[in-house]
């Protein structure tokens, strides 16, 4: 192959983007680095890191939600995640699947990459495989806390007096290692803004 | 040509695929919250598909539900009628991005890669979705140089494709995510429509289609699909021993060159059709005037002519390829999968996945204060509750001292108009609430004014307010159709000279304008081909 300057430029040109291309994309250029917490996954889901290299982002369990609740990250938000499923359970929260048909939770069902693993619909299944994350109480802002009574986020809960108890003047108690992180108290909140938050787990 | 139409009615089909799931799964969503006759979510467009044509034609079904659960997700991996199909190139780079064989998924790539194997590269020119929208980006090209605007022809070497598919899954092996499900065109338009249907954010997919459809409009004419597409180089290494391939009659061929323009592929058909590079599109046979290029099916490889064979650099680079595939068979181990270039871990925004409709968090030192409005997307001419709630996380303290707010609306010229003077309140319920009605849609500025350890501490907050018709989309919208505008302008006027000249010719000298036209149509057959 002979190669004169101006193809040299081209494709040496060429390379340079390609590599730098490909790591931007990947997000290793984001300056900013403000430590915060990871998107809620999916039940089922693998811990964070194995989940971002197994997800194929192909919006299966997108599809396949019933509630609506998974949403994909957007491309061009850094990190490298964009096309990855998350929720916002402020706007829709994980059901569960309760009142579907089939055994299966539908988004574990649908995943072909091995990033959901296949949760049943069994109550023990369910608190055992599914740890979406853990919903949190900001104490200064719940109603309940501030001499008013509100209780909401109980019935909203749909492990209800397991992961969630109640207190006098209808404070909630979370128990962090019950609760499967589906988020219908962040959706039930009344408080603007909501004073129970699911935080994803750390891992 | 029947093959040529076939083509297009497969290309069709799929992307009627591709806005059907998302509607289907839409009406599944429906269909399990009960509100299918909700008049307000059956709105507009998707509303009306979806009650008029989902709805009847689901409900007729023996199974509906069944049906539904069969037909999920995106090209880049998807259930169709119940069979998982998956896109060979998702399941490499995902094998290489967890460095472990997960067969359930490799498995699904089976029917593409025995359909490449035997028909070759027929997904980029039957299939693929990107590939449509850079055909259509060729036609452009060609009203352009109607128009006697001459696009950019810069060529690059195609056999840059094999190189970026190797840097991408070494990205991949590195990084421990996968790169090309970022930006795989086939996927990202895939995935862009699967968003337009479910009305989710798809500006990001926009621009980067978009940035490759200009670079090919004006810069390098069909640069992605020939010269970049790591999907392709896969397809076309898989399908190097196909069956069906198109060969030349050489005995027939007048050596006419009508099929080197008009190739997909943008090499010469008359020595390289059995090449890797070919896609079996089918333009060359359909132009061969001859008869000389056609489909053939016959065993596996026996070039008929030298310059047929891949040349030595593809074959080093893709044996290079070949042992890169195989390393993460033989290391599987995932004990250095991750963290080797310290992938950023936590970019997000500290609230990001549990925002509602609008919060806006900003950090003030040792505090972090939120801003938060109701009703969620704030209607202009009706008053907006807005709250700040400040709270020193470290020491899980509430800011207790009064805080001063005032709301401005930003303009494009002149000063910012006020709509709120500043007004301080006291904390009730461990928040600041303000009423404030924007007048109409627009950006506005909340400023918020507090004391942080004795220092006065000013927060601007940017809030958008309804849809505002920013400066720089009406920029961008404008120049585009003016461009469009005056293409087609050009082109009318140039045509309108070409039939005066072509009336005085045939005037002069009769039959040879017919001639003329034809060559000015083509694209300009010239020595300079890149792949000669």
């Amino acid at each position: 192959m002979n190669v004169n300057r101006r193809e040299f430029v081209k494709q040496s040109a060429t390379i340079t983007a390609m590599v730098g291309g490909g790591f931007v994309a990947l997000g290793n250029g984001d300056a900013k680095g403000v430590a915060s917490s990871n998107p809620l996954r999916p039940p089922g889901a693998l811990p964070e890191d194995d989940f971002n290299s197994t997800c194929i982002r192909c919006m299966r369990c997108v599809d396949a939600c019933p509630n609506h609740a998974l949403i994909s990250i957007p491309l061009g938000e850094p990190g490298g995640r964009s096309g990855t499923p998350t929720m916002q359970p402020r706007k829709a929260a994980c059901m569960l699947c309760a009142l579907e048909d089939g055994d299966y939770l539908k988004c574990t069902e649908a995943c072909p990459s091995g990033a959901l693993q296949l949760v049943s619909k069994q109550a023990d299944d369910i608190q055992e495989n599914v740890k979406i994350g853990e919903a949190e109480v900001d104490l200064d802002l719940c109603y309940s806390y501030n001499n008013w009574s509100c209780g909401a986020c109980y019935r909203a809960c749909p492990l209800a007096g397991e992961a969630m108890t109640i207190g006098a003047w209808e404070r909630p108690i979370v128990h962090p290692d019950l609760c499967v992180g589906c988020g219908c108290c962040e959706r039930s909140c009344i408080r603007y803004p909501h004073a129970i938050r699911v935080q994803a787990r750390q891992s | 040509m029947i093959v040529q139409s076939l083509r297009r009615m497969t290309q069709a089909g799929v992307i009627a695929i591709l806005a059907a799931i998302p509607l289907l799964s839409l009406y599944a969503h429906y269909r399990s919250a009960r509100s299918i006759d909700d008049p307000a979510l059956m709105a507009g467009l998707r509303g009306e598909a979806i009650t008029q044509h989902i709805h009847p034609f689901v409900e007729s079904l023996d199974d509906p539900q069944g049906f539904l659960d069969s037909n999920k997700g995106t090209l880049w991996s998807m259930r169709l009628f119940g069979i998982d199909i998956t896109d060979p190139l998702a399941a490499i780079e995902m094998t290489f991005a967890t460095k472990s064989v997960y067969w359930p998924l490799i498995l699904t790539a089976a029917i593409p890669v025995i359909l490449t194997i035997i028909l070759g590269k027929v997904f980029c020119s039957w299939i693929c979705p990107a590939y449509v929208l850079f055909e259509v980006t060729g036609k452009l090209r060609r009203l352009l140089r109607f128009a006697e605007i001459q696009p950019g022809k810069l060529r690059f070497s195609h056999s840059n494709k094999y190189l970026f598919l190797f840097v991408g899954l070494g990205a991949a092996l590195i990084a421990a995510a996968p790169l090309f499900a970022l930006i795989y065109p086939p996927a990202v338009v895939s995935r862009a429509i699967h968003a337009w249907v479910f009305g989710t954010a798809l500006m990001g997919m926009l621009i980067l289609l978009g940035l490759i459809v200009a670079f090919e409009l004006f810069v390098s004419p069909r640069w992605w699909c020939r010269t970049m597409c790591p999907g392709g180089a896969l397809y076309g290494l898989l399908g190097w021993f196909r069956p069906v391939r198109i060969k030349l009659k050489s005995e027939l061929c007048t050596a006419c060159q009508e099929c080197i323009p008009v190739c997909e592929a943008g090499i010469n058909p008359i020595t390289q059709s059995e090449s890797i590079e070919c896609d079996n599109c089918c333009a060359c046979v359909r132009h061969c005037d001859d008869r000389a290029l056609i489909y053939t099916i016959g065993l596996p490889i026996r070039s008929s002519s030298k310059q047929s064979r891949p040349s030595p650099q593809r074959a080093g680079r893709a044996a290079a390829l070949l042992v890169l595939l195989m390393a993460p068979l033989v290391h599987s181990s995932p004990a250095w999968g991750h963290h080797i270039l310290g992938l950023p871990h936590y970019s997000y925004k500290e609230n990001y996945p549990q925002r509602p409709t609008l919060e806006y968090p900003a950090t003030t030192g040792p505090y972090s204060v939120l801003l938060t409005s109701y009703p969620g997307i704030p209607v202009p001419g009706e008053p907006a509750n807005l709250a700040f709630y400040i709270k020193n996380k470290t020491a899980r303290e509430v800011y207790g001292m009064p805080i001063t707010v005032r709301t401005l609306q930003t303009s494009t010229f002149g000063d910012n108009v006020t709509i709120m003077p500043p007004t301080t309140r006291e904390p009730f319920d461990n928040e600041y609430k303000f009423h404030v009605t924007f007048p109409d849609d627009g950006e506005y500025i909340v400023e918020l004014t507090l004391e942080v350890e004795g220092k006065t501490e000013i927060i601007p907050f940017l809030m958008v307010v309804g849809e505002p018709t920013a400066t720089a989309s009406i920029a961008v919208f404008s120049s585009f159709g003016m461009i469009i505008l005056f293409v087609v302008l050009r082109a009318a006027q140039k045509k309108r000279a070409r039939k005066n000249a072509q009336d005085i010719n045939t005037h002069s000298q009769g039959a040879c304008a017919a001639t003329v036209k034809l060559h000015v149509l083509a694209e300009p057959v010239c020595g300079s081909h890149e792949s000669q």
